[in-house]
């Protein structure tokens, strides 16, 4: 269910790629790209019945059902990713908007400055 | 002496030459004199070890009786014209790298003919390309250069893909053992022939490969065409010649379907010779520029030499090799007249000359001769192998070979006659009258020329006795020669005797010449017709628009080289397509095709 | 001492240093990239564990023949980048060390992930670098898709997670033959696309124009030669000995690469700017290096890489000096360009023949090696192909040389006169330092037998069981 839901969000995502001109809303469709992706390696590591993968005063038996630990490990090193990214697009897009006075990558390609 | 010793020692002249070349680049001209003539002269030394193979690193060898041949053909075409190389060297644009590239082209020649293995044959093939294409670019024509290439390439890749096929059928690289592997393969036989053919095709110029041969031989340098015409274009002959020796090309095609007991394929070839001889005469004969008409004539004669060496037969494959050696004399003869006329009048357009044999009566004398070679008019080598070929097509009935070689020698006859009276005959420009003759260092190479296709007109045995080793190593009965003759099933042809038949009608007509009054010469401008005042006397000149109705009559040849163009611009279509596509501005066309990758994925994963 | 960890670490480390130092970042980069080339010279095989977790749990950095072939190549080539373009460098110096480790990781790692975080660096730094030329509308394109592609590569690792539990490559390796095509199929499709990005392959390289075009000196060798041999040493890596695919897999993936090849390679033939043939060449060759990993002809890749890679360094320095010196690289305007230049121009034209499949140079040695894989796999199609391409590659190449060599209209015997203005394309020291690197183009075609005994070390790369052309076989077949 999660996962479909999740994969589902790639789909918005891939489709507010294909169907906007704008800049930053192409980079808002990469971070639902990402969002949907994250949350479907969450869900790859779930154990049903699982507890967190956390050794406590209450949970301190290596052998009790845990949940996978190493999805949610990836997905933080994908979120700082996805961010190192989406700070990039957005500097560089601040940067066209300086050069070019607008958003719209298909005013821009037609431009003379090819 | 060793065939790596010659080779090795050439590359070391080569390599001096263009260190002197940097120095002085008259000096390094003169020393590819040199060069050549050492390279005649140890290919003399090393006649006697004939049959034995060398190898050094993954080039290996074998100096056989053919080889020896052809390479004694090129060296003898690229020494003549080497003593033009000083001349012209200033006006080059890279004279250092003209000079290296003269040589290393011949090196690569004669590597190519003693080759024993395909990837020394490539290699050596590929390295006069390379070089020659560099040459030619020096001269008038980027283009032309590039066409060279290109069809060039096409032959070379379609070669390499032969080469190939048979070392992985074979399992060994060796040419003479390597084809013996297709003998049970007649499908495969059929696809390495037609492809190993290819290289020899374009590199002749025959048709439809001969779109580059005009284009290139007409705008190369003046001191390359010879080589060009004479020279390079033996090379195609070389692979030919390997498809009936190593290939074996009648042994394999032995059981397929035959027309008049030649085998299909090598009839096809054969009707392309035949079509190219044709293509060739007729277009020679429409050429206002000497060079280009001396290119399409080379053509036609590629066109004879394949025909004669695919006969694969006593008497037609020798005058196909014979024609090789008389066609490269009278070529690289008829390129040199031209160059040296171009020289002193800086044009080689017909139509511009006139009347140089008031002031270059050597230099005419040579082209004439020349061209009574190249139109197959005794007593010239060009007759005794035009004679045999022709021999060898009647012998066999094949009527359509036969009548195009019937319609190229007398069409031969038109096209070589209109340089010789548009350039040297009728009158002399004003701006021509203090024209010299050429100097002796140009002299020296026409001398040589004219000797060497006197000697093989009227003692032809002397080459043939060569050609009846080859085709002894080739696997076929040797001509006939007895004393000074040639022994056909149709009778004999006594050379001398022609000659000297041919010496009594001279004489006879120099006698009536000397004894009857001379003609007044009257000069070009002086013209008259019928009170009107002419403004242009340029094109009364009767060497512009020479042959008019027959031109006419040839009005519309579609050129084979607008279908080489169609093919390029369908390629660059295709290529902005693909750019349109897949490259654009807007990454959304790539997403887009992100999913219609998966969609054909899927597709094609869950059939 | 050689530790291979160091190829990564010491570069990172130089970087942040560089964020302090800021003055010395040019030197420390200089540093680093003299640091790595001469480490990766003494790296020897085997596996090196991080963290002390040993695999499949731990991350570890695998070094084999074929790692320890682009490790040293990669990193001599970026030093030769680097110090041919040494006043280039400018405030890169940071984003250029942050590169070479991630690199160096991409090249080294043995972990499915770790290579994810690795090409993100990279990426990331190269998004950086292509923004030098600023044309900002073709970095956010690059971005995007390049965004795209990772996240693509990441959905493909998590699904072969799912179906392995691994995320070592030698173990997934292991335990893939144990699975259904079906089950594979969505898994190895999204890391080929995710790869694909970087790789140049055709759907996705939309990028490619964008960025190559506009890059200066520095960055365009960089990207055509240091990224792009990367790229693809990480594809063999992946598809040859941790991807087994099956047939109905193999074929699709052969088809797309194979149309790369040829769409790019008439794509270059209609271009008239000198770094948009060469883009397009490299995406055309990238094309064919992808389809020899699939097809299994190892060497013959790697030779093709090899000889591409270093050809595209000369090609795209020289390129990007037209840009610099003359404004335009339309080579029709640059006509005669060389005669002023001969030197450069030599190492140009050495590097073009080389593409072109003239003999005696790698490029003819690499060419040799794909027939012969190919016949002996008794595949007669794409040889043809190849060939019939190699025409199309010749004529544009040779157009180039000779409106590049040869100054003067249709008609005019060239002179010097026609050429353009006179001006030094390359320094004395980049022109000695190209000639060298034409040396070594000649040397591997001339000797082929150290070229084989260098690459491969008696051993075959990753497995691979094709023949390979070797002296003894010229000789008459024994």
């Amino acid at each position: 269910m999660i996962r479909v839901a999740s994969l589902l969000l790639l789909m918005i995502g891939l489709y507010g790629l294909l169907s906007t001109r704008n800049v930053i809303k192409m980079i808002i469709s990469i971070n639902i790209m990402e969002l949907g992706v994250n949350i479907f390696i969450v869900s790859i590591g779930f154990v049903t019945n699982g507890v967190a993968p956390i050794l406590t005063s209450q949970v301190n038996s290596s052998l009790s059902n845990f949940v996978d630990p190493l999805p949610q490990a990836l997905v933080l090193t994908s979120i700082v990713i996805g961010l190192g990214i989406t700070a990039l697009g957005l500097a560089f897009a601040r940067k066209l908007y300086k050069k070019y006075g607008t958003y719209d990558l298909a005013k821009i390609g037609g431009m003379k400055d090819e | 002496m060793t065939l790596i010793t010659v080779l090795i020692t050439l590359l070391t002249l080569a390599a001096v030459t263009y260190l002197l070349s940097l120095v002085n680049s008259k000096l390094g001209a003169y020393f590819t004199i040199v060069t050549s003539l050492a390279t005649i002269v140890m290919l003399f030394l090393i006649k006697d070890s004939i049959g034995q193979s060398y190898s050094l690193s993954f080039f290996t060898f074998k100096l056989t009786t053919v080889g020896w041949y052809f390479s004694m053909v090129m060296v003898t075409v690229y020494f003549t014209t080497a003593f033009l190389n000083p001349f012209w060297i200033k006006k080059m644009i890279y004279p250092a790298a003209y000079n290296l590239f003269f040589l290393v082209s011949l090196i690569g020649t004669i590597g190519m003919f003693f080759a024993r293995d395909f990837i020394t044959l490539f290699i050596c093939w590929e390295t006069v390309v390379w070089t020659s294409t560099f040459i030619i670019q020096m001269g008038k024509s980027r283009k032309s250069s590039y066409v060279y290439y290109v069809v060039s390439a096409i032959g070379s890749m379609v070669t390499l893909f032969a080469m190939m096929l048979v070392y992985q059928v074979s399992g060994t690289l060796e040419i003479s053992t390597a084809f013996s592997a297709l003998s049970g393969q007649p499908v495969l036989a059929l696809i390495v022939f037609f492809t190993f053919i290819l290289a020899g095709l374009s590199k002749i110029g025959i048709f439809p490969f001969h779109v580059w041969l005009p284009m290139a031989h007409g705008s190369a340098p003046h001191t390359f065409s010879p080589v060009l015409s004479g020279g390079l274009v033996k090379m195609g002959a070389f692979i030919a010649y390997l498809s009936v020796t190593a290939f074996a090309a009648y042994e394999v095609f032995a059981n397929t379907f035959t027309i008049m007991g030649i085998p299909a394929p090598l009839y096809i070839i054969m009707v392309l010779g035949a079509i190219s001889i044709v293509v060739g005469t007729v277009m020679a004969i429409r050429q206002d520029d000497a060079k280009k008409l001396l290119a399409y004539s080379s053509v036609a004669n590629g066109g004879y030499i394949l025909i004669g060496i695919l006969l694969y037969d006593q008497i037609a494959f020798a005058g196909g090799m014979l024609h090789l050696i008389s066609h490269a004399l009278a070529s690289a003869t008829a390129f040199i007249t031209i160059a040296i006329v171009a020289y002193r009048t800086g044009t080689t357009k017909m139509s511009e000359l006139g009347g140089m044999i008031h002031r270059m009566p050597v230099t005419y004398t040579v082209y004439l001769i020349a061209i009574i070679s190249m139109a197959g008019i005794p007593p010239m080598g060009g007759f005794v192998s035009k004679w045999l070929i022709l021999q060898g097509l009647a012998d066999r009935g094949l009527l359509f070979l036969a009548a195009a070689a019937f319609f190229g020698s007398i069409g031969s006859f038109m096209y070589v006659f209109r340089p010789l009276s548009a350039v040297f005959l009728g009158q002399l420009a004003p701006k021509y009258e203090k024209i010299k003759e050429a100097n002796i260092m140009m002299q020296i190479p026409m001398y040589l020329l004219t000797i060497a296709t006197l000697l093989v007109g009227v003692f032809p045995n002397v080459v043939l006795r060569v050609i009846a080793d080859i085709q002894l190593e080739a696997g076929i009965q040797e001509i006939v020669l007895v004393g000074n003759t040639i022994v056909v099933s149709n009778g004999v042809l006594d050379a001398l005797r022609v000659f000297i038949v041919f010496g009594y009608g001279f004489l006879i007509a120099l006698v009536i010449f000397i004894l009857r009054r001379k003609s007044r010469r009257v000069t070009l401008m002086d013209t008259y017709t019928s009170a009107e005042f002419i403004h242009t006397p340029e094109l009364l000149h009767y060497s512009s628009n020479f042959y008019a109705p027959f031109e006419r009559l040839t009005k519309k040849p579609y050129p084979v080289l607008n279908l080489y163009e169609k093919v390029s611009i369908k390629i660059k279509e295709i290529g902005h397509m693909a750019e349109s596509l897949f490259s654009s501005s807007k990454p959304a066309i790539t997403i887009f095709w992100i999913i219609i990758v998966f969609a054909i994925f899927f597709l094609g994963g869950v059939l | 001492m050689n530790n291979p960890v160091l190829l990564i670490v010491i570069p990172l480390l130089l970087a942040f240093l560089s964020v302090i130092i800021k003055k010395a970042g040019k030197w420390l980069l200089l540093v680093g990239l003299l640091f790595n080339t001469a480490l990766a010279f003494f790296i020897t095989t085997g596996e090196t564990i991080i963290g002390g977790f040993a695999p499949p749990y731990g991350i570890n950095l695998v070094v084999d023949q074929f790692t320890l072939v682009g490790v040293i190549l990669i990193n001599t080539l970026m030093l030769i980048t680097i110090v041919v373009s040494f006043d280039l460098v400018g405030k890169y110096s940071i984003v250029l060390l942050t590169a070479l480790a991630g690199i160096n990781g991409m090249l080294l790692t043995g972990d499915l992930f770790n290579l994810f975080v690795f090409m993100e660096i990279t990426v990331i730094a190269a998004y950086i670098l292509s923004a030098q030329a600023k044309k900002y509308h073709h970095t956010i394109t690059y971005l995007v898709i390049g965004s795209v592609g990772s996240v693509l590569y990441l959905l493909g690792i998590i699904l072969l997670y799912n179906l392995t539990g691994s995320l070592n490559m030698a173990d997934v390796a292991a335990k893939l033959p144990l699975l259904t095509t079906k089950e594979l199929l969505v898994p190895v499709l999204l890391i080929f696309i995710g790869i694909g990005v970087e790789v140049k392959l055709m759907p996705v390289s939309g990028w490619v124009k964008g960025v190559y075009s506009n890059a200066n000196r520095l960055i365009a060798p960089l990207f055509a030669s240091v990224i792009a041999g990367t790229a693809l040493f990480v594809f063999g890596k992946l598809f040859v000995s941790v991807l087994p695919v099956s047939d109905t897999l193999t074929l699709l993936m052969l088809i797309m690469s194979v149309m790369t090849f040829v769409f790019g390679e008439f794509a270059a033939f209609n271009q008239k700017r000198v770094k948009n043939i060469l883009l397009y060449s490299s995406i055309g060759q990238a094309g064919l290096v992808t389809a020899l990993f699939i097809s299994g002809l190892v060497y013959a890749a790697v030779i093709l890489l090899i000889s591409n890679v270093i050809s595209k360094l000369i090609m795209f320095t020289i390129a990007g000096a037209f840009t610099e010196k003359y404004e335009t690289d339309d080579y029709e305007s640059l006509n005669g360009v060389f005669v002023h230049n001969k030197f450069t121009g030599i190492a140009f034209t050495i590097a073009a023949l080389s593409m072109a499949g003239i003999p005696l140079l790698i490029g003819f040695y690499a060419k040799l090696n794909i027939l012969i894989g190919f016949f002996q796999a008794q595949n007669y199609v794409l040889p043809a192909i190849i060939l019939l391409m190699a025409i199309v590659e010749g004529a544009y190449i040779i157009k180039l040389l000779l409106a590049l060599w040869a100054p003067g209209k249709e008609g005019q015997v060239s002179e010097k006169s026609f050429a353009v203005e006179k001006k030094q394309l390359l320094s004395v020291k980049n022109t000695i330092i190209c000639l060298i690197v034409a040396l070594v183009i000649i040397a591997g075609g001339v000797l082929i037998d150290i070229t084989e005994k260098v690459v491969t070390d008696g051993q075959p790369l990753l497995g691979d069981q094709s023949p390979s052309f070797t002296i003894s076989q010229s000789k008459g077949g024994e």
